[in-house]
């Protein structure tokens, strides 16, 4: 045996079993339901789902995704572009305005959205009140309808693309398409032909994520009247008590999103799409002819408008119009910080050992990292399923503190990979070098991580931390399925009250849980304005 | 195809206040290739990019031949100027292929002719064979081989190079420099080279230009630039030299010397060693650096950079005689630093 095999040995698996333990924690729920939908019988209910309603919720899914897909396309790319190259007023402001309605949940905009543009609404009626109509004289887009749930999911959700695609076209060499001109492009054809191809792999990636999300929604579905596969779950649990039926349910949404997973991977098959470039050329952005730059600002407003002004707008007007006042939301309020924070302390400690395992090497650490990483693509409803299964299993009760500690665990299963995530880049940032200089100095592996990597992870730990948290307080299937008896989270509070349509009631926590997530929406795009590279006025001389 | 020269005339750039081109007049000819030399932040870059028509002139006007490309107010667009560009970074673009990278220029082009024209341009540069590789499936020499094809494949009427050679491993770059050479001379077209490198542009280049602080401060044909350099940032600039005031030299090396100015600039080959000389020098360092060894002399209190034959050079420590080449000194006045 080589020294270097000698040496290798205990290497591995001291790195190793941390990151492998936390990968077993965070991969147990969705194992737990795996093993539920494929050897567990359905019973007479899943015959009955099988027959009636199987079809409609693969339908609804289906065509939510294709349907929420486009749209995202075609508001987030032309924004990211846009932003990028040109110049036009208020560019700078849309550059950071055009992230905030990642802020929101898709059921706070549905819950919005429903009441704007719902027949007693204020734009129906101020349409009624200008034409002197009746609501039967003409015909209005149904916002409870699947187009109206893709809207809804589109306007929350295109950020991922827009940011996705902002960063594919600004770390493109401004050189490929300086390269394009001078072969006799114009603008347009390099856009299509060079810069478009480039960006594609990152813009898909961006969009399988928001997909991803999407098809986690159950509240604004829910609340839309559309039948998801998420919300079947839900439903299969909530209505028929049976475990395994929603399990099965579970196992052909897993199979939906798995296929999303593999078709990004496909996508980006052979052709490079990170750009051969090894330096950064960023030149001035293009000054646009009045009338273009008119146009492009009117675009961004548009989308800024109806996709947080509109709707944020609306909940605060609802909030204060009908002055349902926040004591009632006392108690939701301390049972959200309860519950998020358990959540997010968990979630928190995982999300540690696994960043700090992420340069590992092995089948071992490869595995951990999948774990972690996939439990942010399997819906909250799916998990909380595994939970319930779990908890009967182990014979605990679903109260007291079984249930928080359960809690705790789905939430930690699906936002870990989210936590790590800032704590791995902050990790990336500091050169291999680094480590291997501790190595030499005659630093243990544990030693290093101990000295070097944790309290440079750490430097990213505020920003991971804010994140799980906010995430845990938006989150609502999994929330409304594992929560102690009676203890209702801001998000449970805003979805009872929706669904007794008392929207002026839940304006006041939809508005909240929106504010809440302001918080890392507007800490992300700080940073990426600081991490925009480039960002000089002349070019590299 | 006729080919006519590219030329800047007085032009002006601003950034932020500052001129980064200060109104510089440079004239490109056919079948030349001239080298616009200079350090980081000279202005090299921005030059070619007003050639480009990727910026606007603040001042002054780029024509081609009779026919004005920039002008203050109205600028032909990069893409219908007919100028080639090559970068450092290659700039190929990912998702095509070699040849797809060659064709992007061709699209004019019947399908069928443009792919014998690239595959006829990836033979010229010895890229036989991976017409179908990827650019991150190339090497870097490859990859700027390929770049140089698509460059040249449209027929442009002029081509400008960014430090084209700059970012490729040392032992590939004369390979590489031989092969682009002679594409573009074949040509016949204006070339610009913009580089740092001193060798690389007295190698490759027929003329050279020195820029520094926007300006361009000689230029001419290379060897005439060498040999009369007119001021010590240009003498400098085209490699190592001993800069030094004529009065901290012994008179006895000096005397030889039509001294009307105090500060002189001697090349380390005008540093010679000669055992009927009168001024005596230590050998205080020795180095062999390829087809020479480099000697640092102490003369007095100052130090002389000078070259050797590697057989008889002396050792550390050496007493030896040494004179001046007249034709490797050049003289300015102090003020002239």
């Amino acid at each position: 045996m080589t020294a270097r095999a000698l040496l290798a040995r205990p290497r591995f698996r001291l790195a190793n079993l941390p990151a492998l333990l936390a990968a077993l924690f965070i991969g147990a729920p969705v194992m737990v339901v795996l093993i539920a939908g494929l050897f567990w019988g359905g019973g007479d209910h899943w015959v009955h789902i099988q027959e009636t309603l199987l079809k409609g919720y693969i339908g609804g899914t289906l065509g939510t995704l294709a349907l929420t897909g486009t749209l995202i396309l075609a508001i987030g790319v032309p924004a990211a572009w846009l932003v990028t190259m040109y110049r036009f007023p208020g560019r700078g402001l849309f550059e950071w305005l055009l992230i905030l309605p990642l802020a929101a949940p898709g059921y706070v905009f549905a819950y919005a959205f429903a009441d704007l543009l719902g027949i007693a609404g204020p734009v129906q009626t101020l349409l009624r009140d200008t034409t002197g109509l009746s609501a039967r004289d003409y015909w209005f887009p149904e916002i409870h309808s699947l187009p109206g749930l893709a809207f809804v999911l589109a306007a929350t959700l295109y950020p991922y693309v827009y940011l996705t695609a902002r960063a594919a076209f600004t770390s493109q060499s401004i050189c490929a398409l300086e390269a394009a001109r001078s072969l006799g492009a114009s603008p347009a054809r390099s856009f299509w032909k060079v810069a478009l191809p480039a960006a594609r792999a990152t813009i898909i990636a961006g969009l399988a994520l928001a997909l991803m999300e999407a098809a986690a929604d159950y509240g604004a579905a829910e609340h839309l009247g559309v039948p998801t596969l998420t919300f079947g779950v839900v439903r299969a649990w909530d209505s028929f008590g049976s475990p395994s039926v929603a399990a099965r349910l579970a196992l052909v949404l897993l199979t939906i999103v798995l296929a999303l997973t593999l078709l990004e991977r496909a996508n980006r098959g052979r052709k490079g799409s990170q750009q051969s470039s090894t330096r950064w050329r960023v030149s001035t952005r293009a000054t646009l002819s009045p009338r273009r730059a008119a146009l492009a600002t009117l675009f961004c407003t548009a989308i800024f408008t109806v996709c947080f002004v509109l709707p944020v707008g609306r909940l605060i007007w609802l909030s204060v119009e009908t002055r349902e006042t926040i004591a009632p939301l006392g108690d939701a309020f301390r049972n959200t910080i309860i519950l998020a924070g358990s959540g997010a302390c968990l979630a928190f400690g995982l999300a540690l050992i696994i960043a700090l395992s992420m340069n590992g090497k092995g089948p071992l650490a490869r595995l951990a990292r999948l774990a972690a990483a996939s439990g942010y693509a399997i819906p909250g409803a799916v998990l909380a399923l595994g939970g319930l299964v779990l908890l009967k299993l182990f014979g605990w009760q679903l109260a007291g503190l079984s249930a928080i500690a359960m809690l705790a665990w789905v939430y930690a299963s699906r936002f870990t990979a989210a936590g790590a995530e800032p704590m791995r880049a902050a990790l990336s940032r500091a050169p291999r070098s680094m480590g291997h200089a501790a190595r030499s100095l005659g630093a243990s592996p544990l030693r290093k991580a101990k000295q070097v990597d944790l309290p440079i992870a750490m430097s990213g730990a505020a920003a991971g931390a804010l994140i799980l948290f906010v995430e845990a307080l938006k989150e609502l299937p999994a929330t409304l399925m594992l929560r102690p008896f009676n203890w209702d989270t801001l998000s449970v509070r805003a979805y009872a009250y929706a669904s007794d349509e008392r929207l002026a009631a839940a304006a006041m926590p939809s508005l909240l849980i929106t504010l809440a997530g302001l918080v890392p929406v507007l800490l992300l795009s700080r940073q990426l304005a600081r991490a925009r590279p480039g960002q000089f006025k002349a070019p590299l001389p | 195809m006729t080919t006519t020269d590219l030329s800047a005339r007085d032009i002006t750039k601003h950034y932020d206040g500052t001129a980064v081109v200060d109104q510089v007049s440079l004239k490109l000819q056919p079948g030349k290739i001239t080298a616009l030399l200079g350090g980081s932040g000279a202005g090299k870059s921005t030059l070619l990019r007003l050639f480009a028509g990727l910026e606007t002139p603040d001042a002054g006007e780029i024509w081609m031949g009779d026919t004005c490309l920039s002008t203050t107010k109205r600028s032909v667009a990069p893409e219908k100027r007919r100028i080639g560009l090559i970068f450092q970074d290659f700039a190929l673009f990912p998702h095509m292929t070699a040849s797809e990278n060659v064709r992007f220029g061709l699209n004019k082009m019947a399908k069928g002719d443009a792919e014998l024209a690239a595959a006829d341009w990836l033979d010229r540069l010895n890229l036989t064979g991976r017409a179908k590789a990827y650019p991150h499936e190339l090497s870097g020499g490859e990859q700027q081989r390929v770049a140089i094809a698509r460059a040249l494949a449209p027929q442009p009427l002029a081509i400008l190079m960014d430090e084209p050679f700059s970012g490729l491993d040392p032992a590939l770059r004369d390979s590489v420099r031989d092969i682009a050479i002679r594409a573009i001379k074949d040509a016949n077209i204006p070339a610009l080279l913009v580089t740092h490198d001193a060798a690389e542009a007295l190698g490759t280049a027929d003329d050279i230009a020195i820029m520094k602080g926007g300006k361009i401060l000689q230029n001419g044909p290379s060897e005439s630039v060498y040999m009369t350099p007119n001021s010590v940032d240009v003498a400098s600039a085209l490699g190592a030299a001993n800069s030094i005031a004529a009065t901290d030299l012994p008179a006895s090396l000096t005397a030889d010397l039509k001294t009307d100015g105090a500060q002189l600039v001697i090349r380390p080959e005008g540093v010679l060693i000669d055992k009927t000389a009168v001024t005596a020098a230590t050998v205080q360092a020795r180095h062999l650096i390829g087809p020479v060894v480099r000697l640092s002399l102490q003369v007095g209190d100052q130090y002389l950079s000078a070259f050797a034959p590697r057989a008889n050079a002396p050792s550390v420590g050496d007493q030896v005689r040494i004179r001046l080449d007249p034709e490797m000194v050049f003289i300015f006045a102090s003020d002239a630093i």
